[in-house]
C-alpha cells in the first residue's frame, strides 16, 4: 500500500491523539468494530474507518527484509490445480492465486476490506451502484498497464447463467460492469448489496489480462511470476520487480500440497518446508515444544454439524433434533479432539469470527435432563436412529461417537456409520436422513446464510424453510444503519438457532504452523495460511 | 523361438484389448456423470446436456469405446475432465519421478538382492541363511509405511541426514544428485523388493539343486560354487526373472503409499487422484498404460525365460 489517495485518513496522517489511541486500541486486540465505532463517532465514513484499521495493524509488523526463498506446504493438489482464478476449489489455489494475482480490494484481518487494485470505492446511497476508481500505474507481469477494460473482462467471467464460475454466487446481484473512462468502473446492482467489496476481495476475483484464456501460465498484477506450475507437482514464483505496492519480498516463494499430515509434519519439523497447513490436533504440543517452529492458528468460523433432513420421516421430528443438539457435549470435543483449537458451536452458523455475530444468543450446552425431555416426546423410544458420518474434518465423526454415547444415558439408540469420505459430498451429504458435513467460514454473514440456510438453496442441509428469514436476508443487505443490520443478523441467527434443526457443536480454528523464519504472516480467517492472504507480505527474517 | 514370441505378443495384445473393455466400462459404472462433474454443482440441466453432447456423451456405450480406443491408439489420450489439460502432460510430469524411481531402485535393489539370495542358496542352514531368512521375512512382513517411518526417523531425525519428503524437482540432476535427490523413497522400496526377491532367488536356486543332473555333478566332483554358477543358476533364471519383471511393475503402478509418504507426485498417486475427482478420462488413460507396463515387462520376462531354457524353446 504505497501510493493511498491523498485524503484517505491513513493513520499516518492522523493527529498525534488519534494515531495513538488507534495503536493502543488493536494493541489491546480491538476489533474493526470497535475501530469503526471510534472513528465514526468522530465523522468518519464507513470505508474510511476501515482503511484506517487495516493500515495500522500493517504498520505494527517489524520492518520487512528482501530476499531469500521460503516453501509453504498445503495439504491436498491435484491435477485439478489450476490458474484460472474462476476455477479455484481449494486452499492450494487460493494461496497460489494471491501470489500471481491482485483483487480489487483486500480483506483485513477482520474480515472488513481495503482498496487494492481500487484505490477508491464508492457506493450510491442504498448500496445499488458501486463506482470503482482503478489504481494507476499497476504493471502485469508481461508490461502491460491495469485498465478498465481488464476489470471489465475478469467481472464478466463471474456473471450470467452460462458463467463457469465457482463463485458466481457472490456477485449475483450485479446486473452489469459499466466502463466509465480507463480508469473507472462502475457495477449496477438488480438489489442492494452493502458487502460487495468484500465479496470481490475474496479469492475468485483475480484481476485477469482483457481476453485471457490461457491460463497454463498466469500473467497477473501479483507480488510474483509464474517460474513454474504444474498441476499436483508444484508452483513456484519469483519476485516482480515492478510489482506496484508493497510486498513481494522473497526471491523465491514455493508452494505445493504433501497430502498426508504425517509426512507433512516430519517435513515441516525436519525444516524441509518452512511452514505447513492443517497442523493435526495432536501435535500441537509437538510444535510447540519444537526449537524455532511456531502454531499459526486463526480463530474462524469454519464448523462441522450434523444435519436432519426435516422433509424425511424420522428426521423431521421436532424433539428428535432437539434432544440431538443438548445431547452434544460441547466442550469436550473443543477440548478433547480439537486441544482447545475452536470455539463452542451454538447451532448456527455465525460465530464471533464474523463482523455480524450477535453475542446475545445463550449457549446451548450438554443437557441431559432437556435432552430426555425432548426424547420422551419425540415417542422414538430404543427404535435406531441412523447417523450417517465421515471424516470430512476433525471432529466430524467424533461429534457423532460422543452425541451417540450421551444418548445411550438417557436410551436413545443412535445407529453411527462410518463411512468413507471418498464420494462422500455426491453420494451422502444431503441425501441421507442424518448425515454430517464441514464448512468453510465465508466472507461475510449474509453470505453464510444465503449459501446454506436460504429456504431455496443448493445446499440448504436440513431444507428448513421460513418466509421470514428469507426476505430478512435480502432486507438486511441494504440496510445501512448500524444498530437496525444488528438487530436483524441477531433475528436471523436467532431463527437457525431455535428452528433449523442442526447441531453445530463446534466452529474449528485455522490451525497451521510456521518456522520463526517465517515473518509478515497474515490473519485474514478465511482460509489456511492467513486466509490466503499471506504471499504478498511473507517475508524471511535470516 | 521367434514363432513363440509372436504367439506371446499376440496374446498380450488380447489382453491389453480385453482390459480396456473393462477399464471403460468399469468407469462407466463409477457413481457420476462426467459433464455434471466437468460443470460443477451449480450447473444448469441445459449446460449439462451441452457439456454432455460435446464429450460425446450422448452417443451409444460402444461408439464411445470405438472412438476412445481409436484415440488411444492413436496416442490421444483426452483431456483431463477436472483441469481440461492433456492427459499426456499431466502424465508426463509425474512418469519422471516414477521412472527414476523405479529404474534406480530396480539397478540397485535387485542385483544386490539376488546376490544375497544365492549366497544363501549356496550355504543353505548356515547362520548367514538362517539371520537372512529371519530379516527378510520381517520385511515381507512391515508395511512400506513402516519402513520408511523408520528411515525416517533414523536418517532425518536421528542422524540429522537426507530430506524426509523429496523437496524441489529431479529435473536436471546428475546420477548421483538423483540418488540423493530420491534416497529414502528409494531406500524403502529397496527393501520392499529385496525380501521377495531375495527369497524367491534362495528358492528358485534350491529347487534346482535338489534336481538329479546336480546330484551327478557333486558325485563327480564339481566345486559347489561352479555348481551353483554354471548349472544352477541359469535353470533358475525363468522364475528369477518373473519375480524381478512382476516386481517393476510395482514399482510402477503400485508404489502409491510411499509416493504419498514422501509427498512427490507420481502415476499411482495420479490414479488416486482422478478417482477422487471423478476424472474418468484419466483413469481410463492410466489404467491402459499400467496394463501395457505390465504386458510389456511379462513379455520379456517371458522372452528372457525362452532365452535362458531351451526346454521352453523346444517342447514336446
Amino acid at each position: 500500500m504505497s501510493d493511498m489517495k491523498k485524503n484517505d485518513p491513513k493513520f499516518k496522517q492522523l493527529g498525534h491523539a488519534d494515531n495513538k489511541q488507534l495503536f493502543e486500541m488493536i494493541h489491546r486486540g480491538a476489533s474493526r468494530r470497535d475501530v469503526l465505532k471510534y472513528f465514526m463517532a468522530s465523522g468518519a465514513t464507513l470505508a474510511a474507518s476501515s482503511a484506517l484499521f487495516g493500515s495500522a495493524t500493517e504498520a505494527i509488523a517489524a520492518t520487512p527484509k528482501r530476499g531469500g526463498k521460503l516453501i509453504m506446504a498445503g495439504d491436498q493438489h491435484g491435477p485439478n490445480d489450476t490458474l484460472d482464478p474462476a476455477l479455484y476449489t481449494s486452499a492450494v489455489d487460493y494461496f497460489r492465486g494471491r501470489m500471481f494475482y491482485g483483487s480489487l480490494t483486500r480483506l483485513t484481518e477482520s474480515l472488513g476490506w481495503e482498496p487494492e487494485l481500487a484505490e477508491s470505492i464508492e457506493a450510491n446511497a442504498d448500496a445499488t451502484e458501486w463506482t470503482f476508481k482503478i489504481r494507476q500505474g499497476v504493471e502485469f507481469h508481461d508490461g502491460k498497464t491495469l485498465t478498465a477494460d481488464d476489470v471489465i473482462y475478469t467481472m464478466n467471467r463471474h456473471l450470467g447463467a452460462d458463467s463457469i464460475s465457482k463463485a458466481a454466487s457472490l456477485v449475483a446481484m450485479v446486473d452489469r460492469w459499466e466502463k466509465v473512462n480507463d480508469y473507472e468502473v462502475k457495477a449496477v446492482l438488480n438489489s442492494p448489496n452493502a458487502d460487495l467489496p468484500i465479496a470481490l476481495g475474496t479469492f475468485h476475483f483475480k484481476i485477469l489480462q482483457d481476453g485471457a484464456t490461457d491460463f497454463s501460465t498466469a500473467v497477473g498484477t501479483g507480488p510474483y511470476k509464474v517460474k513454474e506450475f504444474s498441476p499436483g507437482v508444484r508452483a513456484v514464483g519469483e519476485r516482480f520487480e515492478n510489482f506496484w505496492g508493497e510486498g513481494g519480498y522473497l526471491d523465491e516463494l514455493e508452494h505445493y500440497g504433501i497430502g498426508d499430515s504425517t509426512s507433512r509434519l516430519n517435513a515441516f519439523l525436519a525444516g524441509d518446508i518452512d511452514a505447513m497447513v492443517n497442523l493435526p490436533p495432536k501435535a500441537i504440543g509437538q510444535v510447540e515444544s519444537a526449537d524455532g517452529k511456531e502454531v499459526w492458528s486463526l480463530q474462524a468460523g469454519a464448523y462441522v454439524n450434523i444435519t436432519p433432513r426435516l422433509d424425511m420421516e424420522q428426521s423431521a421430528n421436532v424433539h428428535l433434533w432437539k434432544a440431538m443438539q443438548h445431547l452434544q457435549d460441547r466442550q469436550r470435543l473443543l477440548k478433547g479432539v480439537l486441544k482447545g483449537q475452536g470455539s463452542l458451536g451454538n447451532d448456527q452458523p455465525i460465530n464471533a469470527a464474523y463482523f455480524d455475530h450477535c453475542p446475545d444468543i445463550p449457549q446451548r450446552q450438554l443437557d441431559p435432563d432437556q435432552a430426555k425431555f425432548h426424547w420422551e416426546k419425540s415417542g422414538i423410544g430404543s427404535t435406531p436412529v441412523p447417523v450417517v458420518c465421515a471424516e470430512v474434518s476433525p471432529a466430524a465423526v467424533e461429534q457423532c461417537l460422543f452425541m451417540q454415547r450421551e444418548g445411550q444415558k438417557i436410551g436413545a439408540n443412535f445407529d453411527v456409520k462410518k463411512v468413507t469420505t471418498d464420494g462422500y459430498w455426491g453420494a451422502v451429504w444431503l441425501k441421507e436422513p442424518i448425515c454430517v458435513a464441514s464448512w468453510n467460514m465465508r466472507p461475510t454473514a449474509n453470505i453464510m446464510m444465503t449459501l446454506a440456510f436460504k429456504g431455496d438453496a443448493a445446499w440448504n442441509e436440513t431444507r428448513w424453510k421460513n418466509d421470514k428469514f428469507d426476505q430478512l436476508l435480502v432486507d438486511v443487505r441494504g440496510e445501512v444503519d448500524p444498530d437496525a443490520r444488528r438487530q436483524k443478523y441477531c433475528d436471523l441467527q436467532t431463527m437457525i438457532h431455535e428452528e433449523n434443526g442442526m447441531s453445530l457443536p463446534v466452529h474449528r480454528n485455522y490451525v497451521d504452523a510456521a518456522a520463526s523464519h517465517v515473518k509478515g504472516r497474515t490473519s485474514v480467517p478465511l482460509n489456511n495460511f492467513g486466509g490466503a492472504e499471506a504471499p504478498v507480505t511473507l517475508w524471511r527474517d535470516a | 523361438m521367434l514363432s513363440l514370441i509372436i504367439k506371446r505378443l499376440g496374446i498380450g495384445l488380447i489382453i491389453v484389448f480385453a482390459v480396456s473393455i473393462i477399464i471403460f466400462f468399469g468407469t462407466k459404472i463409477l457413481p457420476g456423470d462426467a459433464a455434471q462433474i466437468r460443470l460443477g454443482q451449480e450447473a444448469t440441466e441445459a449446460n449439462v446436456a451441452a457439456m454432455r453432447e460435446r464429450l460425446g456423451l450422448d452417443k451409444p456405450y460402444y461408439l464411445q469405446y470405438l472412438t476412445w480406443l481409436g484415440d488411444f491408439v492413436r496416442g490421444d489420450m483426452g483431456v483431463s475432465l477436472a483441469s481440461d489439460t492433456p492427459i499426456t502432460s499431466l502424465i508426463a510430469d509425474r512418469y519422471i519421478n516414477t521412472v527414476y524411481v523405479a529404474v534406480l531402485t530396480a539397478a540397485i535393489g535387485v542385483p544386490i538382492s539376488l546376490t544375497l539370495g544365492i549366497l544363501a542358496a549356496m550355504f543353505p542352514g548356515s547362520l548367514y541363511d538362517r539371520i537372512l531368512t529371519f530379516v527378510s521375512v520381517s520385511l515381507v512382513a512391515a508395511p512400506e509405511f513402516f519402513t520408511a517411518t523408520l528411515l525416517v526417523l533414523l536418517f532425518v531425525f536421528v542422524l540429522g541426514v537426507g530430506n524426509a519428503v523429496v523437496v524441489g524437482s529431479a529435473e536436471g540432476k546428475g546420477l548421483f544428485e538423483l540418488i540423493a535427490h530420491f534416497a529414502l523413497p528409494i531406500a524403502t522400496l529397496s527393501f520392499v523388493i529385496a525380501s521377495q526377491l531375495i527369497r524367491m532367488s534362495r528358492a528358485a536356486v534350491l529347487n534346482v539343486m535338489s534336481s538329479p543332473y546336480i546330484e551327478m555333478a557333486i558325485l563327480k566332483g564339481t566345486p559347489r560354487r561352479r555348481i551353483i554358477l554354471r548349472h544352477a543358476l541359469l535353470n533358475a533364471i525363468g522364475p528369477i526373472v518373473n519375480v524381478i519383471a512382476l516386481n517393476l511393475a510395482y514399482l510402477v503402478t503400485g508404489v502409491i503409499v510411499v509416493e504419498v509418504y514422501f509427498g512427490y507426485p507420481g502415476l499411482a498417486t495420479l490414479i488416486v487422484q482422478a478417482v477422487q475427482t471423478r476424472d474418468f478420462v484419466l483413469i481410463q488413460g492410466l489404467g491402459m498404460i499400467f496394463c501395457l507396463t505390465y504386458v510389456i515387462l511379462m513379455l520379456v520376462a517371458d522372452i528372457a525365460a525362452f532365452a535362458s531354457n531351451p526346454r521352453l524353446r523346444h517342447p514336446k
